[in-house]
Formats: C-alpha cells, structure tokens, sequence
C-alpha cells in the first residue's frame, strides 16, 4: 500500500521497532477532535475491538525546523525527550510504561515528530501523565547530550553510511530537492551532528514544544468524555506556548532531468528515480495513487510482470507520496538481477511510465488497482495505532478529515485521469535519476553488475 | 524504502523475538479470545477458530510442519522453494491467472517459510470469501509446479541470497548459525545458500511438497467476520477431503559444536556488527518462562534492560543492541546482537560479555525482574489485537502443544517466576566461555583479530 510504504521509508524511530499495516475507512466517521483551553488540539477515535489504546502526541517540529549548518537537531532531540524530566529520570520513564505492559516509541520526519505508548486501556492516564511532563519539563544535561549524539551517528552509520540503498536514497533527495528542506536528511549530515550542542536542543525544546504547536491523537477502548477529562487534567495547565508558522517551501521548477551515481560496496546494483508530484492538496496526487497501484501493487501489476517476471529485476517498486506537507517525490526503485544493468532497467521502467502517458490503461486493470487500494485501507483497521499514524499524517499534512477523501478519490478516478496525470508529472524533465554501482571493496573502480563482489574474505 | 533495509532484517530479529516469546497475557477477560478446537476426523487437521465480526474481512492462517529444517541434506533451501512454488500455478490456473484474480478481489495470498514450518495466509473481505478460499485451497491442493516458473523462482531466490549480502547484520546471522549448528538442520538459512541452490531441481519441490505438506502436519487458524456455520460449509468441508498420506520421517539431531571458532568477515564499511551466542533451548522446554524474564533484564527490555543501559545509555556505543533466544520446536540460540564503529567494536564486545557474566555475579534485583514480569504480563494483550496477529499465535500455540488454557494460564507461568528460578537460569542457559563471535567489520580499523 503506497501511504504505508510512505509511512515506513521517510521516519527515523527512536530505537528499532515496528508500526503496523495499512489505512482504515467508514470508522472515521466516529472521530471526535476538541481543544483545550489552552490550544492542544485533541483527535479521539473510541475503537472498542480489544482493551488497548494508543496515546500518541505530535509535534509540529520535524526536520524542515532546522538550520542550515544544525541538521538532524531535531531528531537528536527527539531522543533527549528520553532522557528524563523534573519529575522523572529517564530510566523511571521506560520502567513506569514497561511495568505497566506498555510499548512505546517515537520517531521523527521532515514534517514531525511524534511520541506514542500503546498500552491496556486501564493504565492510558499514566501515558497521558508522562507525556504531558516531558512536554515542559526535559531536563538535558551536556554530556548526556554528547552520548546521545554518538547514538545518532552509531544510527547513521547503520541507515545510510554501511546500507548502500540508505546512501542512494539520500543522495537522490539531496539532488532533487534545492530549496525545499528535504534537500537534507533527517538523521542530519555527519559534521552537522558534530556542531550540535545542548543550547541547540534547549532553544529547539522552547520553541516548538508546546500546546500549541501539537495536537493528541488517541485511538482504542476508552470513553471520549472520560479521555478528554484525563488529558485536561494532565495537559490542561501547560501555558499555552508559541506556534511558530510552518513555512511552505516550493523548489523552483525543474527543467531537465539529473543523474546521480553512487559508487559503494554492494553486491547487487539499484535504480531510484524521484518525479517531483503534488502532495493531497491537488487532486491529482489521488490519481498517482491510482497509477502507484497499477505499477507495483500486488504480482499482476506492471512492474511485477514486466522486470520482475521477465527477469530484469530482483525486485521493483512505485510509491507516491500522498501526504506530506510540501510536495515530495514520487519513487520508482529497482534492484536489477545479477548479469542486468541499472541502464537496462531504467529502460525498462521507461517502458512503463511512457506506456501510461501514451495509452489508456484498461477498465479492468484500473478496477484491480482500485480494489487493492480500497481493501488496502479497510485491512488497515485491524491496527489501533496505525489508525491513530494515519489521522496525525493528514493532520500533519492537511487535516485529520482529509482522510475521509480518500475512498471517494480513488473510486473517482478514470483511465483519462491517469494518462493526463502521467503526462503531467511523470516527465524525464522533472525527474532525478540515481544509481547505486556496486564497486569492489579494494578497487577505486566501479565493477560492472553481475560480477562476483571481491575483498570479502572470511576467517 | 530502501533506506530502512537495515531495520527491516533487525526488525525482523525482533519480531522473531516476540513471536516466540508469546509474552504475558492481560488481567482483563475481555482480553482473552474465544476460540473453539476441531480435529478433523478424516485426516486429524487440527483447526482453531475465533469468531470476531468488527472488521468486515477474515483472515486464514495456515501452518504446516513443513519448515527448512526439513530440507534434504544438501539442498538447504527447498522448504522455501516449495513454499514460494506453490504460488507458480496451479492444474487450473497459471501465475496470471491466479495474481489478477486476487489482486482484483484485493485479497492478499501468500506463503512464508522459517526454520520450523511453513505458513499460507489469506485475507480477503467477507464479501468476497468464497472466490478467495477458491484460490486459496486451490493452490494449496492443486500446485502444478511449472518447471520454467519454478526454475525463475529459484534464480529469484539465489540473487535474493546474493543481495541479502549487503545486510552486514544478514552475513553475521548467516555465518553465526552456520557455525553454532553445523550439520544439525537449523544449521543453514531458510533461503540456502548459493551452493546448496544450485543442487536443487524444480522437480524437488514438486516431491517436498507431496512427501511433508499433509493434514496431518497441519494446523488451520481461522479469525474474523465468519459463523460457525460458515466455516463448515465454505472451509471444514474442503479441508476434509484434503486427504491423508505417510509424512516423510526426518530426524532431528541436536548438535553443537564445542569449541568453535570466531567467524569473520572483512569489508570496508564504517561500522562493526556482532553478534555473540551460543546454544539455547527448545519452546517446550519447562524454563522457557524463566529464560524469557531473564533474558528481559538482560538485553531484551529495551531502555530497562541492562545491554542498552551499558552500552546505549551510558556509553553512546550503539544504537541497536539487544539479547534473544530463538527457541524452535528443537533446541536453537541465543543471541547479543550490537552494532557499532569499528574502533569501539572491542570495548562493545567487552562490555556485553561482562553483562552476562554479571547475570550471574550480580544476578538480577527484585526491581528489575519485577518491572520484566509486569512487562511480559501486562503487554501480552497486544501481542494479538488484530486478526493477523490473533492468527499466528494461534497455530503456534498449537504447534509448539501449549495448550489453548495458554491464554489464560500465560500470567500465572510468568507469575510463577521467583528470583531464585530466574538466577538459576542465568547461571544454566547464559555461557560466556562458550560464546561463539561473528562479526563483519572492517577489521583493519578494529584491533580484533590480533
């Protein structure tokens, strides 16, 4: 499903975990959103299918924050949010949530950070209570600061210094994106993380930290009266604190296609090609969903057939990115098989975007995706906490009621709409090109796809 | 996304983690589902069945003891073959056939093979039951194997094995069970390995399936939006006729080996990864539940545990390190898995040994095993809140024989766990002198190896 593909490629969580499945449908029509007195913004979705709930607060603070020369300061905060409080050590904080059976995480993105614990539905107010602290009252120490900055370097070097895709990845973004934040990655340049000091984490925690610069979203067995009365109760006497304006960035247009070539230790080559494609503030974005699952979305699609069946590629993909607060790219990505270039699967994939903008997809084909993308979103419901993920992403985008479009959008769409919309957007002039080129461990060449990798040896 | 493949492998560490440990269950009776058991008497299928009607679909979960320990000497990898196999065609319908069918009716149809056993799920709307459970069974009982698909299957698999080789954290598990198991059948990865690949025919996982995939060998889950009634007409009824034949014997021979060496890897990237372990212990075992709070306190807490504490928390070393046993229907690991720069990669591996030895010299406190208890206990609800989770605990409940009072008696056996059972554990089933190492680092840049 392409919002949950969304979902899992562009945050960084505090520490290895994973969120659930895919999107939820009619059941938002139940959704209660209020505020309190001084801001906070409450998004409560009662779901009495098992005695669980998932607390989750979201702060309009996310990467596209930071300064030049400062990246990654906000997800380096994000984990100081662990460190302890006043009130609490940070020690204190994991073992009051994990006696009490609860699991929790946080994560941060371009456009966010958010905080979650899930946990049995009697034990919701000590969630509430820890988070409502550590909303005011971290406290960080220097050196504590330091350790933890390791940490994120230790994750750096994991994410994307030793994962070749990891490094394609952001090398593509860094390409695309000129003015707009995303021309950074989240986890921060390595020498940026080397500048940061705790008087960066503490002006960062006084600026966007606040009431009302973050909204709750709270999904599972509970009483929406009783939940608001304990969250006021915990939240209610928070000043309400700035709400810094969240700037809307547009790169300028893109006029000519650019390449980007990755030469790093890896056994098997990838493509990753970036479209720069509206986000859900154009209608047109529910239409790349469409033309998303008519590419990659289960083995009868296109790319499944044409690369991955005809033995071009190992794997291959399309992902659109709905939700996002300035508009994003739109991913075609490849693993070519061993003996297969990443020229020829370019070529291939080529084929298939040429194919939409050329010739109208058949009614049948369109219907198929269609279905995948609607049963996609009613699966998504057996997860309390991706319901709450999805309600904060169209938050964070937009607003929670977007999600309401989606079904509706997606069944709007037509054949004319896709060839249209292919023309529009997914163009070779707007689009970045990147390469990973597997090279041998001691040669300073690339070595071509296919060959067996060298300098491995085991002892 | 690409970026994430690293998290993906340890998260799947992690979820191996908790699927086995099955963890604590809630206080709450709401908690606990209802579930009703059938043996099928044609063909001793056993059938589980928890009636849900809040989501409008339904999800099938198939289990057959059919895993890769089953693999032929030689050919590690056929299990998995002939798992993905069976999705190639069948007598009736060819791969399109099969793909367009489902991907139209949005169903979702797969197959996933591990060490133990082999499961097929289906999820398909209420609305659509009948055309998904037509596919469903028809794979199951009609596979045709086409020769040329299953052969493309298996050239898929082998450049899967090769791209898994820019996993550091794939090549030391992969190394790491090799050496820990030897010739002992989960002694090989899942997939098999570039040589043991190109032993196997396609017509191999046309005779696996016939000689291990048998009722007999299976266990049906079935949760979601569907009657009693239901269930008889549109799934038992089927299963019934599925019928029975001689499963091929295999035996299973626990070994270990001694003394074994530190397996190595050298390649040119920035950081370390390690993995520490030795031999562990079988699901049924009578101190699994004693294993499983010990080990929480060691290294499978997160921030309370005292690996992270050690390492993450005061040291800044790593951003991943965590402790598991992997307890199969045999006897299997134990595992410390850490990742970090290559010049602290001694420091890290220090301090992890040190933790487990003072499991044993400062066992764990009545705090920390009580914050592991109440963990274990009050987080277990979670572990199955949706129909996909629901229906993997529950074919493994039955296959690993605990029973389905399992649900309710989960809090009493980790309840049971006093300081004393806990120590002793430490001191049985943690050996830091036998501990075998694999690490892939650039070993230039560590001073390991000297």
């Amino acid at each position: 499903m392409p919002v949950s593909g969304y979902i899992k490629a562009f945050i960084i969580f505090l520490f290895l975990a994973l969120p659930a499945s895919a999107p939820g449908a009619e059941l938002f029509t139940d959704v209660t959103e209020t505020r309190l007195e001084n801001g906070l913004k409450l998004i409560l979705l009662e779901n009495h299918t098992a005695p669980v709930i998932t607390f989750q607060v979201w702060y309009h603070a996310g990467a596209r924050r930071e300064a030049w020369g400062k990246t990654g300061l906000a997800h380096v905060f994000e984990h100081m949010m662990f460190k302890g409080t006043k009130n609490y050590s940070g020690e204190e904080f994991t073992r009051i949530i994990q006696s009490n059976g609860g699991n929790y995480n946080a994560f941060t993105a371009h456009d966010f950070a958010g905080y979650y614990e899930n946990l049995g539905a009697d034990r919701v107010e000590i969630a509430i209570e820890l988070e409502a602290d550590r909303m005011r009252n971290v406290v960080m120490q220097p050196d504590e600061f330091k350790t933890e900055v390791n940490v994120v370097m230790e994750e750096r070097r994991t994410r994307v210094d030793d994962d070749p895709r990891g490094y394609l990845h952001e090398q593509v973004r860094a390409v695309a994106f000129q003015a707009q934040p995303y021309h950074w990655p989240i986890i921060g340049w390595i020498n940026d993380l080397e500048r940061l000091t705790v008087e960066d984490a503490r002006a960062y925690y006084d600026t966007y930290y606040s009431p009302a610069n973050a909204f709750v979203v709270a999904v599972g067995d509970f009483r929406t009266d009783e939940i608001i009365r304990k969250i006021d109760r915990h939240f209610g006497k928070i000043a309400s604190g700035k709400s810094p304006p969240v700037l809307h960035y547009r790169d300028p247009p893109q006029t000519g296609e650019r390449r980007v070539d990755v030469n790093a230790f890896a056994e098997l080559p990838s493509v990753l090609i970036g479209y720069h494609v509206p986000n859900l503030h154009d209608p047109d974005a529910y239409v790349l969903e469409v033309i998303a699952a008519v590419l990659s979305a289960g083995k009868s699609s296109r790319l499944y057939r044409n690369l991955v069946l005809e033995r071009l590629a190992l794997s291959a993909s399309a992902q659109n990115p709905l939700l996002s607060v300035d508009p994003d790219l739109f991913y075609l990505s490849a693993e070519p098989l061993p003996g297969k270039t990443p020229e020829q699967v370019e070529a291939a994939l080529d084929r298939e975007t040429a194919r939409l903008r050329n010739e109208a997809v058949d009614g049948e084909e369109l219907q198929r995706a269609k279905n995948q993308l609607e049963t996609g979103f009613i699966y998504g419901q057996d997860s309390m906490f991706y319901q709450g993920m999805l309600l904060a992403y169209h938050e964070i985008a937009d607003k929670w009621q977007r999600i309401r479009d989606y079904i509706p959008a997606i069944r709007k769409v037509t054949a004319e709409d896709v060839r249209r919309v292919a023309n529009a957007y997914l163009r070779p002039e707007q689009r970045t090109v990147g390469f990973l080129r597997p090279k041998a461990a001691n040669a300073g060449d690339g070595r071509p796809a296919g060959t067996p990798a060298g300098g491995e040896e085991a002892k | 996304m690409n970026g994430n493949r690293m998290k993906t492998a340890l998260i799947r560490i992690f979820l191996g983690v908790t699927i086995l440990l099955l963890a604590g269950y809630g206080e709450s009776p709401a908690a606990i589902p209802r579930v009703t058991r059938m043996v099928l008497n044609e063909n001793q299928m056993t059938v589980l069945f928890a009636e849900q009607h809040t989501l409008p679909f339904v999800t099938f979960n198939l289990l057959i003891d059919a895993g890769a320990w089953r693999d032929p000497e030689g050919k590690g990898g056929l299990a998995n073959l002939a798992a993905e196999a069976i999705l190639l065609g069948t007598k009736d319908r060819d791969f399109d056939a099969i793909n367009r069918e489902l991907d139209f009716l949005g169903a979702e149809l797969s197959t996933e093979c591990g060490r133990d056993f082999v499961t097929v799920t289906l999820r398909v709307l209420k609305k659509n039951l009948d055309q998904g459970l037509a596919l469903f069974f028809d794979v199951l009982f009609n596979p045709a194997f086409p020769p040329e698909q299953v052969e493309r299957k298996l050239r898929e698999i082998e450049a899967g094995v090769r791209s898994l080789q820019d996993q550091p954290e794939e090549v030391a598990e992969r190394n790491f069970i090799q050496a820990l198991f030897r010739e002992n059948p989960y002694g090989h990865p899942v997939e098999g390995t570039t040589e043991s690949l190109a032993r196997i025919a396609p017509e191999d996982a046309a005779r696996f399936y016939r000689e291990t995939w048998q009722p007999g060998n299976a266990v049906l889950a079935v949760v979601g939006d569907l009657t009693q009634e239901e269930l008889e007409s549109a799934v038992l009824s089927r299963m019934r006729k599925w019928p029975s034949g001689k499963i091929a014997e295999k035996r299973f021979k626990t070994i270990f080996v001694e003394s074994p060496e530190p397996v190595r890897v050298d390649r040119p990237i920035s950081q370390a990864t390690v993995i520490l372990g030795h031999p562990g212990i079988e699901r049924s075992h009578p101190d699994y539940y004693a294993v499983s709070v010990m080990n929480q306190v060691l290294g499978g807490g997160g921030f309370t545990s005292r690996l992270m504490k050690e390492i993450r928390v005061k040291r800044g070393l790593a951003y991943a390190t965590v402790s598991f046993f992997v307890p199969g229907k045999f006897p299997g690991s134990f595992q410390i898995l850490l990742q970090t720069k290559n010049s602290t990669a001694t420091e890290a591996i220090r301090i992890a040994l040190d933790e487990m030895r003072k499991m044993k010299t400062a066992p764990p406190t009545d705090p920390e095993i009580e914050t592991a208890k109440n963990y274990l206990i009050g987080s277990f609800p979670m572990r199955f809140d949706t129909q996909a989770e629901l229906s993997e605990v529950l074919v493994q409940v039955e296959y690993y024989g605990l029973g389905l009072d399992y649900f309710e008696k989960y809090p009493d056996y980790i309840r049971a766990i006093d300081r004393q059972a806990v120590h002793r554990a430490a001191e049985k089933y943690l050996m830091p002198d036998r501990v075998i190492s694999s690490i892939v680092a650039d070993m230039g840049k560590t001073d390991l190896g000297k």
